[in-house]
């Protein structure tokens, strides 16, 4: 893992062109976008690593670091699930199947699956913070002889909200994954789990904290408070990885758009241990 | 080792300036010194320190990255045989630094296709060029140790050449330079080197700021107080030799255009604001912060090229910013805060 040093000769910021093989409305402002590479080549080549992210190139609306949501285990298409906000992601839900667009990446430093592989996973996720965290979670399931109890929790802000929903419900028939969904307000009544923020899940299910490595992404505010739950439950820290977002424009620890302290999240994470970033103080 | 009149100097770039493109300190408008190509009637040996540092000549202010036509990117890598002739050893140490920083785990193309395009002349200070260098606390003055193909020395009518390379050896073949005993050379050289050493003086509190951000003793109110202050211009990392930050930007009509990169600064608010507005250093002190932190505490050790820090000691920060910040108040105020602690 780490930086992909077979790009050193070339130009890292030259974009290559994939297209539309699907395009799914997830909730609103959501799309999963499914993609295939362009010049014929298969995305076995393209390797990426559970939590690693792309550069989403369109020219003329620039480029955004966009996490990959689909796991090495399955390489038929390379999915991205995208929120509308902004400028890129306005142009990219105006393109169709069959559309074209440039990426750039594999980049950043995805989850440790080596260390990861032969203990518990708790997957901890807000919001969008689902989409890296499902590359690895899927890639848990594909390969689940290879980990121990995947325990994911998962909270949004209200049930319209809930993103890879059919997924999430398909994990209803299954037996060897545990799973927690939280709302944060229930206006109208209809869900039928745990309404509150995703920290209260912690008080649904019996953890422990020797055996499980806790990894988490979602937005800037709940990291605090789930690293502060695992610690006070006796997670050790160098059991928890925490994958982090900030402003960036070249994905390849240049622009320096990205830094925290003296790392770069494009290069160094977006996955870090929490040791590694524990006393960086603009981390978290 | 060789040795070359003054006077036979603008001989000499008239002659590189055949295979070369040569940019050099140019007398302007109001006695302003611009480094930029040579011009016999312009040209100047008295320049002092010049208020810009070269690192455009690798990396400029905007650049054309991509040349894009029907959404197809074209790559524009853009570089021209330079010789830079009369750059500071500071300005060396901030190249060598830029180059590592730009070269290591990812290579950039357009950094490094100019920067190997570039012969670079250093001009040893025979000691400071104004109140602010203090090149010899940051280990990278007033002479270059390494980095140059040719190091000239000043010693008053004429400069001892010092050769740092094969391609220098080969810029100073010709007959306007004279062959001279090495030994002699040496010993003026050396004697140039301490004289110049001593006559800079030594700014300590770098040192012990860089131990204080280490074991972070500095408060946040502190950055504050300078945040209060600062008109986040921008003009401390624009003349850095090691600020080398750059935004991405597309100017397009129909799919057709071009992809630009232009300088961009830590200092700017909408530098770390993400896309939902959550800004991670909210404040301008924040941001003052990790300027002065990435040159103090936060660089990588193998960035560093000889130098103390990432900090090359030219002072021009000090010298341009219009609320006095700069690096020399800003370790001066807080060695002076945090003294006791
Ligand atoms: C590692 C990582 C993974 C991510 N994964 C995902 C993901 O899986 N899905 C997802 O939807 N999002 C993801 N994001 C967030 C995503 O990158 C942003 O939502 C995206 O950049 C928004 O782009 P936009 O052009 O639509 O937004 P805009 O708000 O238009 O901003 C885009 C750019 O425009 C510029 N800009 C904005 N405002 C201004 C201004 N006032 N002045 C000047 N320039 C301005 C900035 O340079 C900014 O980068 C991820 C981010 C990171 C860092
Ligand atoms: S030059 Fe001074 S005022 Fe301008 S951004 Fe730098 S510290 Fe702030
Ligand atoms: S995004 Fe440019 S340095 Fe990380």
């Amino acid at each position: 893992m780490g930086v992909n040093k077979q790009l050193k000769e070339e130009n890292i910021y030259k974009p290559l062109p994939v297209s539309i093989v699907r395009n799914l409305p997830q909730i609103k402002d959501h799309r999963l976008f499914q993609l295939k590479i362009e010049n014929g080549t298969t995305w076995e080549t393209f390797s990426h690593q559970p939590g690693q992210f792309i550069e989403v190139s369109i020219f003329g609306k620039g480029e955004a670091p966009i996490s990959i949501s689909s796991p090495p285990t399955r390489l038929d298409t390379l999915e991205i699930c995208v929120r509308k906000v902004g400028i890129l992601t306005n142009a990219l839900f105006e393109l169709g199947k069959g559309s074209t667009f440039y990426i750039r990446g594999p980049y950043g430093r995805g989850f440790p699956i080596d260390i990861l592989k032969g203990h518990k996973l708790l997957l901890v996720a807000g919001g969008l913070g689902l989409a890296p965290l499902r590359s690895l979670l899927l890639y848990a399931l594909d390969k689940r002889g290879e980990f121990d109890d995947i325990i994911l929790m998962y909270g949004t802000n209200n049930p319209d909200n809930v993103l890879f929903k059919y997924e999430l419900l398909s994990f209803f028939d299954r037996k060897d994954i545990k799973y927690l969904y939280s709302v944060d307000k229930d206006e109208e009544g209809i869900w039928k789990q745990y309404v509150g923020v995703v920290t209260g899940l912690f008080d649904q299910t019996e953890l422990s904290p020797d055996d499980t490595y806790a990894v988490m992404c979602g937005p800037p505010v709940m990291y605090r408070f789930v690293i502060q739950k695992l610690l006070s439950l006796g997670f050790a820290k160098d059991h928890i990885y925490v994958s982090l977002e900030r402003m960036m424009k070249c994905g390849v620890g240049k622009c320096g758009h990205c830094a925290i302290g003296d790392k770069y999240c494009c290069t160094d994470g977006p996955v870090f241990s929490y040791p590694e970033i524990e006393s960086i103080k603009e981390a978290i | 080792m060789k040795s070359i009149d003054k006077k036979d100097v603008i001989d000499m770039l008239k002659d590189w300036t055949n295979e070369y493109h040569v940019l050099c300190p140019n007398k302007k408008i109001n006695d302003d010194c611009i480094f930029d190509g040579f011009e016999q009637d312009h040209f100047t040996l008295d320049y002092g320190k010049l208020s810009f540092c070269l690192k455009s000549a690798f990396f400029p202010q905007s650049e054309i990255i991509f040349e894009v036509e029907d959404n197809q990117y074209h790559e524009v890598i853009s570089s021209e045989k330079t010789i830079l002739f009369g750059i500071r050893a500071c300005d060396m140490m901030g190249i060598l630094q830029s180059s590592s920083f730009m070269s290591r785990d990812y290579g950039d193309v357009y950094y490094s296709a100019k920067d190997d395009a570039t012969i670079k002349v250093v001009m040893a200070c025979p000691g400071p060029q104004n109140e602010t260098c203090f090149c010899t606390t940051t280990n990278s003055g007033p002479f270059a140790e390494k980095g140059f193909d040719l190091q000239f020395f000043d010693m008053g009518e004429e400069f001892l050449v010092e050769v740092g390379s094969k391609k220098g050896k080969e810029l100073i073949s010709g007959e306007l330079f004279t062959d001279i005993d090495s030994g002699d050379a040496k010993g003026k050289i050396a004697a140039f080197k301490k004289k110049a050493s001593e006559a800079i003086p030594k700014v300590d509190e770098i040192k012990s700021v860089m131990e204080m951000l280490k074991n972070g003793v500095v408060e946040d109110e502190e950055w504050e107080e300078f945040g209060q202050k600062c008109i986040a211009c921008g003009g401390c990392a624009f003349v850095c030799p090691t600020c080398t930050c750059f935004n991405v930007y597309d100017l397009a009509r129909d799919g057709s255009g071009m992809r630009v990169r232009g300088w961009d600064t830590c200092l700017y608010g909408g530098f770390t604001r993400e896309a939902s507005m959550h800004n991670p250093r909210p404040t301008q002190g924040s941001r003052l912060k990790r300027r002065y932190e990435h040159k103090l505490k936060d660089y990588n050790e193998q960035d560093l090229q000889g130098g103390l820090c990432t900090c090359v000691g030219c002072g021009r920060c000090s010298d341009v910013c219009p609320v006095d910040i700069g690096i020399l108040n800003l370790v001066l105020a807080i060695s002076r805060d945090y003294k006791s602690g």
